[in-house]
């Protein structure tokens, strides 16, 4: 590790500020996935930008649509009861992240920002229509999730841009189902993200847990159908999800394994999504 | 780098720091500035839970925590002794169920339960006081010790 | 603070035991230690130049020796740097201090290292592709050859009504203490002393006096609490570095590993291939032929103990009337092979117990009925014409059948539950020596060993001694001092210390028990009692407070009194050996598991939902500290079963040094298991005590293998069963 030093701006236009005079350094949110990397030279910052002292440890919800501040740390999001009644996947997904020390500090914009390729929460964020807004020299901006994340430990941030928060349109029927060697604490072989859509009852669905990103299904999510899938769909589209997604063999699980786990866990995920949550 | 003085409340006492590295953790201000070195040191890559204590309350992996983004904070560790009820209730809970052998793990346990009474309360079910725990490696007692102390610590609960 | 059976518990629940991270002293160095950046190679140049320009950085490699130790014989065969062959990736060419560790990280860094990489040797199975064995005798590659047999193996095989080949494999596991290797050596007025997290004090006093060539008078050795050793802090590993950095510096050096450092450097279990041939006629065993290739990394010819001791597990717990093992060490460019907790046993279960329930369905016999009529009893030899002891695996296995009928009237559909049996011996080690002393107050066992967790000392040995004097635990101390002061004893190993220093403290009671005889008047046996508070001897009748016992000089101390214990073992039929070292048992311990698991038919993912676990341990000495170790050695077991493998990449690289990829289990996956003792079969340990540090773990993989099978007819035959393998075993892949 690099020793590096560290500034907390007191606002946005100073954090903006203090990004634009260097354009290496780090954003520090939770910091668990920042200090690790450091730690292990996957990541070199001379400097890191803390964003603690700005007011973004924020939920709010208006209506149907959540507000989340990119600083607010995980475990607040998993404790709050509208977030796991309305939004069940997102709050699967939160609960699938690390342990209970490390939701205490680890955030959600940490955890897009950061864009590890097996991150639980892009692929609920995905089947949401998530939006990021951002913040940068430029003023503010808004990226649909979906455009946000590039690649593994990618993103569409500009330079000295800053997460402020991501917006979440609507309360949702959701689910999120994993596969582990470990259960608990493990980074998932696979995952699958399935929301439906209150207006139409059609589906969203994304995997995860596999480099280089999670991706939306669209053409998977079309053979569901509309509402409760009926036998036929729901196999031509775990079929399809096998057939379709591009998966890659890693030291957590080979190809033909990951293959397998698509169908199998996007079945338990509509299963489980077609019970809960959404709105009000 | 840079250095600067921080002060924090550890154990119910304020403590002036003199100048702090900025990326020093607090694991290492703990341990080595301060002499607390109840606190242990395991894989330092937020796996274990050895090092987790409480900063305002809420278990913390001081390990992955820099002392400079927790300033003015309350820091509860291992060597509190009378300051913290939950702690003490807690610690009881362990003792009478002897769930320790090698010891090491046995602070990030104590102070991930102690958090979980402060977030939950005493009542909270047992598998919501073991769900913080999740995060903590034991490698010696099979974790059977560990489950008999909350669950006499629930038995307990008013 | 709550009352405990642990001593223990209240200064680690205080965060006041100091551990070995913890040592510090004023004025110290941090030490780092610099690795070769290849797994195999010439190493060409090392210059330690760039590192020393930095402020206040020491820096010895194996030029500096000389100078540092004038005259020093140092070990030739095992030197303490790497000198011309590299012989693992990481091993140690240079060590570094530096006044605060981020310095001799950067001094470390600062080496530079010239080498000439070659290839490295890293698979068994690249080695010998066409394996079983074809090329392994005469290969360059194997250190260690044992070899046995009995009957005509060939013949029996050929006349076999079913005979039954299979293949297993099994990968390296990590001990997985959470506290990393740590010590703090300080060097002056002639002394070399070291403190130290270590299982075994006078193994590192032994270590570092022939690795560094400094007489054992010399040096001091001072342990401290140990947070978990299982096997992995045995014998030294960063003491000889610390205590040469100490000397160049004249100041104290501190060593500690980060915990990538400890999966890198740790000497542990190596990867397996066992080939196992069993023939049946009538429903009995004929022959078994067994082939074990083992990996047993960059240990040195000579230093191979686990190839010899595990094959015998390989014919299991079962009468076997013709047999042939042969076993071959292979070095390859990892680290030296070193114990873990049962070194390689609950791999060798694994796969002789999942290979008779294959050869009981070829049979077309019940697995469990079919092994109960094979297991030895009381007076049977085992293969290698050693006759059994007192052996309660018979007893323990009705236990456990009964048990595993109620699960399985239970099980729901997916699930399944299995049996498996494990049996282990006390080993005695080189044997070691106690003092009593008795004071008014107490008496105090004075021995060599620190606490490492599991309680053998603090307990085991305090309960043994309480027994042996008839006084309560709150009347017996456990002392604990470095080896200038303490009494041998050869280290907390191989489920030996409460046998083996119990042994010692029967025998120091004796004599103790004969002092006091002739310093009170009257006949027939002395007791100790506690009486008003204090000690006092009685004798039919009459008593003596123990103060009015005590000698001018004794007032200090109290009454002395030593004892100590050699081992004894038993012996085997030499004329069955071929080649090679084979051990015979010193006593016959064993477990009989049962686990219910629930296999996800579409994941092959397994969930333990019950354990049981009957173990014949002797004489039950502490039954408390006895159930711990059985739980904790379960869930250790469960993690080899099912989640554990540290896996190297072609070019000697660990790929997952860390825990998260290294998956030791959590609390959510291990459930409380149901722990019985079977008692009334009496060991070698004081009052008829086995060893159980180790029995615990042995069956587990076994166990668990056989209820995935029942739960999914799974036969799953490489370790661990993470849900891949399951998968493909179900051929859902």
């Amino acid at each position: 590790m690099t020793p590096f030093s560290l500034v907390a701006p007191a606002s946005v236009d100073e954090a903006v500020a203090a990004l634009r005079s260097d354009a290496a350094a780090g954003i520090l949110a939770g910091g668990t996935d920042l200090l690790l990397d450091l730690d292990e030279g996957r990541t070199r910052a001379e400097r890191l930008v803390s964003l603690r002292r700005l007011p973004w440890r924020t939920l709010d919800w208006t209506g149907e649509a959540l507000a989340i501040g990119s600083t607010l740390p995980l475990r607040e999001l998993e404790d709050d009861p509208d977030v796991r009644r309305r939004l069940p996947g997102l709050w699967q997904a939160v609960r699938a992240v690390g342990s209970v020390a490390l939701r205490h500090r680890a955030t959600i914009g940490g955890n897009l920002g950061r864009a590890a390729p097996a991150s639980d929460l892009i692929p609920v964020l995905l089947t949401l229509d998530a939006e990021i807004e951002l913040v940068g020299p430029a003023g503010t901006r808004t990226l649909p999730v979906d455009r946000f994340v590039l690649a593994s430990r990618r993103t569409a941030l500009g330079p000295a841009e800053l997460i402020r928060s991501v917006r979440i349109p609507a309360a949702r029927a959701s689910a999120y189902r994993w596969q582990r060697v470990r259960p608990a604490n493990d980074i998932s072989q696979l995952a699958v993200a399935v929301a439906r859509v209150a207006a139409d009852g059609g589906w969203r669905v994304a995997v995860g847990g596999i480099p280089p990103r999670a991706t939306l299904l669209p053409d998977v999510a079309e053979a569901l159908g509309r509402g409760r899938p009926t036998d036929a769909a729901l196999r031509a589209a775990a079929d399809r999800a096998s057939r379709d997604v591009a998966l890659v063999a890693d030291r957590r699980a080979s190809e033909e394994y990951r293959r397998r786990l698509v169908g199998t866990l996007l079945r338990r995920a509509v299963a489980d999504g077609l019970g809960g949550g959404g709105p009000a | 780098m840079t250095a600067a003085p921080a002060t924090l409340r550890v154990n119910g006492a304020t403590v002036a720091l003199t100048p702090v590295p900025d990326d020093e953790r607090l694991l290492d201000t703990l341990r080595w500035r301060l002499g607390l070195l109840g606190t242990k040191e395991g894989c330092r890559t937020g796996d274990c839970g050895a090092c987790t204590v409480l900063v305002d309350g809420r278990s913390t992996l001081a390990c992955l925590t820099l002392t400079h983004e927790i300033p003015g904070t309350e820091v509860l560790t291992i060597e509190a002794a009378g300051v913290d009820p939950d702690l003490e209730r807690a610690r009881a809970a362990f003792a009478r169920a002897s769930a320790l052998q090698c010891g090491y793990c046995t602070p990030g346990f104590v102070l991930a339960l102690t958090g979980m009474l402060k977030e939950r309360g005493r009542d909270a079910p047992a598998d919501e006081l073991l769900d913080a725990l999740q995060g903590n490696l034991c490698r010696c007692t099979g974790y059977a010790a560990i489950a008999r102390a909350v669950a006499a610590l629930r038995a307990e609960a008013p | 603070m709550s009352v405990s059976f642990r001593p223990d518990a209240a200064a680690k629940l205080a965060g006041a035991a100091q551990y070995g991270t913890d040592l510090a002293a004023p004025g110290m160095l941090w030490g780092a230690l610099v690795g070769a950046p290849v797994a195999h190679g010439r190493l060409r140049a090392v210059d330690l130049a760039p590192a020393r320009a930095l402020p206040g950085v020491v820096a010895v490699g194996s030029a500096e020796l000389d100078a540092l130790i004038p005259g020093g014989g140092r070990d030739a065969d095992r030197p303490l740097f790497a000198v011309r062959e590299i012989a693992y990736r990481n091993q140690p060419v240079a060590a570094v201090a530096a006044p605060t560790l981020a310095a001799a990280r950067r001094a470390a860094a600062a080496v530079r290292v010239e080498v000439e990489g070659a290839p490295a040797v890293v698979d068994l199975e690249t080695i010998f592709p066409e394996w079983p064995g074809s090329g392994a005798a005469g290969s360059p590659h194997v250190i260690a050859h044992v070899r046995a047999r009995h009957g005509d193996v060939a013949a029996e095989l050929r006349r076999a009504e079913h005979v039954v080949e299979e293949t297993y494999r099994t990968p390296s596991v990590h001990q997985v203490a959470l506290e990393p290797h740590a010590c703090l050596a300080t060097v002056g007025d002639g002394i070399w002393h070291v403190a130290t997290s270590t299982q075994s004090p006078f193994g590192v006093r032994e270590d570092v006096s022939s690795l560094l060539g400094i007489p054992e008078a010399s040096i001091v050795v001072e342990g401290t609490w140990v947070g978990g050793g299982f096997g992995g802090k045995g014998s030294s590993l960063l003491e000889p570095f610390a205590l040469l950095l100490a000397r160049a510096a004249g100041r104290p050096v501190r060593l500690a590993l980060d915990y990538r450092s400890e999966f890198e450097l740790g000497r542990t279990t190596l990867p397996s291939v066992i080939r196992l041939t069993t023939g049946v006629t009538d429903g009995a065993i004929v022959a078994r032929r067994v082939r074990l290739l083992l990996d047993v990394g960059s240990s040195l010819p000579g230093r191979d103990f686990a190839t010899g001791y595990s094959i015998g597990f390989l014919l299991g717990p079962y009468r076997t009337p013709a047999f042939e093992v042969e076993g071959y060490g292979i070095r390859t460019n990892k680290p030296p092979f070193g114990p873990h907790r049962a070194p390689f046993a609950p791999q060798c279960v694994f796969a002789v117990e999942s290979h008779l329930n294959e050869v009981a369905r070829v049979a077309g016999l019940d697995p469990v009925e079919f092994k109960a009529r094979h297991l030895w009893k009381e007076d049977d030899a085992t293969p290698l014409g050693q006759r059994v002891l007192a052996f309660g695996l018979p007893a323990a296995l009705e236990h456990a059948r009964a048990v595993a009928r109620r699960w399985r009237a239970e099980a729901a559909p997916g699930e399944g539950v299995g049996i498996g049996l494990g049996f282990w011996s006390t080993s005695t080690g080189a044997g070691g020596e106690v003092r009593l002393l008795l004071t008014p107050e107490a008496v105090t066992v004075e021995q060599g060993e620190r606490e490492i967790g599991s309680g053998s000392v603090l307990r085991g040995l305090a309960a043994v001694a309480e027994r042996a004097l008839g006084l309560p635990a709150d009347r017996i101390r456990i002392a604990y001092a470095d080896t200038a002061r303490a009494p041998f004893d050869s280290g907390v190993y191989g489920s030996r210390t409460t046998g083996a220093l119990g042994r010692a403290i029967l025998e120091a009671a004796e004599s103790l028990q004969a002092t006091l005889a002739k310093r009170i008047a009257g006949e027939g046996p002395v007791t100790l009692v506690v009486r008003d508070g204090e000690l006092v001897v009685a004798r039919a009748g009459r008593s003596s407070p123990v103060r009015e016992l005590l000698r001018p000089d004794e007032v200090e101390r109290g009454i002395v009194a030593a004892g100590r214990h050699y081992g004894r073992g038993g012996s085997i039929d030499e004329a069955r050996v071929v080649d090679g070292t084979f051990y015979p048992y010193t006593d016959f311990t064993g477990a009989a598991h049962v686990a219910w698991v629930a296999v996800d038919p579409e994941t092959g993912a397994v969930r333990v939902r019950r354990y049981a676990a009957f173990h014949d341990a002797g004489t039950v000495i502490d039954p408390a500290t006895a159930r711990a170790q059985i739980e904790g050695g379960i869930a250790m077991g469960l993690g080899i079963a099912l989640t554990e493998e540290a896996i190297w990449s072609e070019d000697g690289r660990l790929t997952n040094p860390h825990l998260l990829d290294y998956r030791i289990p959590t609390l959510g996956e291990v459930p409380i298991p149901e722990v019985t003792f079977v008692e009334g079969f009496p060991g070698a340990g004081p009052f008829g005590a086995k060893g159980l540090g180790e029995p615990p773990i042995i069956p587990v993989p076994a166990t668990v293998a056989a209820a995935v099978r029942e739960a999914s007819g799974a036969h799953v035959t490489e370790l661990p069963l993470t849900p891949e393998r399951v998968a493909r075993a179900l051929k859902l892949l």
